[in-house]
């Protein structure tokens, strides 16, 4: 088989990479950028960057999700050094949850969920790894639930912000040819879906 | 990388694992009650090796038990009892001849507003017991004969009493004395942070983790509020308050810190916080310090190098040594 | 109008999940997490634990000791000694405990009630009397 520059499954590949390598450094980016800005509470923090994870799933697809999520924890706290941290392991752990969630969400459900809904129970997932760790190997004491009440509302708005603004992205990605592929192959833009919610029922 | 996420992910995790399982499993705390000395007695370790802190705990109540053995005027078998009871000189074990040493010297030091030989006086009050009374003028004078600063003559391990019939009566300093023994055994077994605390004679070894252990002081009139709060490390705290053990007849409250000059409870304070390095020593000098009253209490824990306080009067007037105010919150 | 171009965006799936989830968090704000945490009584009898409970339920409790039956109320969130066989109703004079830390006992007759838990609101480690 002889390599080309036109095979188009090699272009492909060769394209999604590199959007992926993007995506991952604006994700590291927007994380360092939440990091540093003031907080009311060390653990409310908005969670910008999974509006890439979820345009990434919704994109490329659960795998390419997991490398976004993954480096994206690895290498935001080498920058900020704080791995191996109690800090970076809250959040490896709300991490995996909130993947885990979102792409057997999008696996189980299909098309009927939409960017906002997996962005929801990414945030919520989030929350809830996070706390659950915290819970059993920092503060080991029952008070710390005390915080989930408003630890999860306060998931569940951003979670409803940040899928929107993935909406959003996605729908202006797709408008570009180099996305022109994901148009026909994954039926999750916002174009698609004004129908699709209509036929679910 | 990209087409194997599960790889990266267990890596990772196996990663975080190794990390912290070699973490120190943290600071965790001890914490064990029991009666001793008449008087609830709190121990708190904090160190990363939980067995070593109970082994040590252990040992120190041990030891608790056992130099109220010897001390205790209660007790008709202990070493102090059996000095009492002697008319001649008397041999006594290495401990109890360490803590007369120091008693007599606090004696010197308060001129005699603390006293060691109040056992008879005691008696005659009765504060703590079934019938406490009020004694007469004479029964009063009877009972001091003896006592004062020259009561007790003591040469290596021998004691010699001036008056042959000396109660002895250790209650101002042999409890804060057993608490320091219980704090260097402590120590001695790698504890470097931990608080012995005997019904409020309080010794503190180091810092509770990183800070300084917060000391509440019992108000001496509302029962439940704090008078003040004091910020220490590596001290020992004792207050001395006539709220303790008294009873109350028209009207007056009769309590269990005596005035030896006159054998009646003083009157000067409501209670006298001392800190000093070692909680026998702070023992003492709140006894003294209650007894001489505010101001010449006050003085003399001034003078006393290491020595700090804080004392409320007897018509509830706050006053504090001035070394004192960068750790005391007044509430 | 803006509102309703955003709703545009969300199936009727994620329409369901949000309500549900909503509700769900609107439920977790009702149920009480960790909040007894800093409030449990505990009786020890000649240094060993006899009676445990927690300090929101109001209930009163008797223990044995050498002189007979120790009486103690739990009210309001704090502990107190009703009546006690030993003469000088010293532990009676106590008053009430309710922070984490906070001792009542009755010496004579050899029982100790403390508060165990959460000491975030006692302001000192340890009490001097």
């Amino acid at each position: 088989m002889t390599s080309s520059a036109v095979d188009p499954v090699q272009l492909e590949q060769a394209r999604q990479r590199v959007f992926l390598a993007l995506f991952i450094a604006l994700a590291v980016a927007l994380n360092a950028v939440e990091y540093l800005l003031p907080s009311p509470l060390p653990w409310f923090r908005f969670g910008l960057a999974n509006i890439l994870t979820v345009t990434a799933l919704y994109l490329y697809g659960p795998r390419a999700a997991w490398t976004l999520v993954l480096s994206r924890i690895l290498i935001g706290s080498l920058l900020l050094g704080t791995l191996f941290s109690p800090g970076f392991l809250l959040s490896l752990s709300g991490g995996l949850l909130a993947t885990l969630l979102m792409t057997s969400a999008l696996q189980c459900l299909g098309s009927r969920i939409g960017p906002v809904g997996v962005s929801v129970l990414g945030a919520l997932g989030h929350a809830a790894g996070q706390l659950l760790i915290a819970w059993l190997l920092i503060v080991q004491h029952p008070s710390i639930w005390l915080m989930l009440p408003f630890f999860l509302l306060f998931s569940l708005i951003s979670g409803m912000i940040n899928g929107l603004a993935a909406d959003m992205l996605l729908e202006f990605l797709l408008k570009h040819e180099a996305f022109a592929r994901h148009r026909t192959s994954r039926q999750c833009c916002s174009a698609t879906h004004q129908t699709s919610g209509s036929d679910v029922t | 990388m990209f087409n194997r996420p599960l790889i990266p992910i267990l890596l990772i995790l196996l990663v975080a694992l190794l990390v912290w399982l070699r973490q120190p499993g943290g600071e965790s705390m001890v914490s064990r009650t029991a009666l001793v000395m008449g008087t609830l007695v709190e121990i708190k370790a904090y160190g990363e090796d939980r067995d070593r802190l109970e082994g040590a705990i252990d040992a120190a109540f041990a030891e608790m038990v056992r130099l109220e053995q010897l001390f205790s005027s209660h007790l008709a078998e202990s070493e102090i009892s059996r000095l009492s009871a002697a008319t001649g000189p008397f041999a006594v074990s290495r401990e109890t001849a360490d803590l007369l040493a120091l008693g007599i010297r606090m004696v010197r030091l308060s001129a005699g507003a603390f006293d060691l030989g109040l056992g008879r006086l005691k008696d005659l009050w009765d504060i703590s017991g079934e019938n406490p009374q009020i004694p007469g003028e004479q029964a009063l004078r009877r009972a001091l004969q003896g006592t004062g600063p020259d009561a007790l003559l003591l040469e290596g391990q021998q004691v010699r009493k001036q008056a042959p019939d000396l109660q002895i009566d250790l209650g101002g300093i042999a409890k804060g004395f057993i608490v320091d023994r219980a704090a260097e055994l402590l120590l001695r077994a790698g504890v470097s942070s931990a608080a012995v605390n005997a019904g409020g004679d309080i010794r503190l070894l180091g810092d509770r983790q990183g800070q300084d252990w917060r000391i509440g002081i019992h108000h001496p009139r509302e029962s439940g509020a704090i008078l003040a709060t004091l910020n220490l490390r590596n001290r020992a705290v004792v207050t001395s308050g006539d709220y303790e053990r008294f009873f109350v007849r028209d009207g007056v409250r009769y309590h269990h810190l005596f005035d030896p000059q006159t054998g009646r409870p003083a009157r000067g304070c409501q209670s006298v916080t001392v800190v000093a390095a070692d909680a026998a020593s702070a023992d003492a000098l709140a006894t003294a310090a209650f007894v001489l009253g505010p101001h010449r209490g006050l003085d003399l824990l001034e003078q006393l190098p290491d020595v700090e306080g804080l004392l409320v009067t007897a018509d509830g007037r706050r006053l504090a040594t001035a070394g004192i105010e960068s750790v005391l919150e007044w509430h | 109008m803006a509102l309703g171009g955003l709703l545009q965006r969300l199936t009727r799936f994620d329409r369901y999940l949000i309500i549900i989830l909503s509700l769900l968090v609107g439920i977790s704000f009702l149920l009480p997490f960790g909040r007894q945490a800093g409030a449990r009584l505990i009786v020890e009898a000649e240094n060993r634990t006899v009676f445990s409970a927690p300090l929101d339920t109001a209930r009163q409790l008797a223990v044995e000791g050498p002189l007979g039956m120790t009486r103690m109320e739990i009210k309001d969130g704090a502990v107190r000694v009703l009546s006690s066989p030993c003469p000088q109703k010293i532990c009676i004079g106590m008053g009430e405990a309710r922070r984490a830390g906070e001792l009542l006992a009755c010496v004579p007759n050899r029982i100790v009630a403390r508060i165990e838990g959460d000491a975030e609101g006692a302001t000192y480690d340890l009490l001097s009397r």
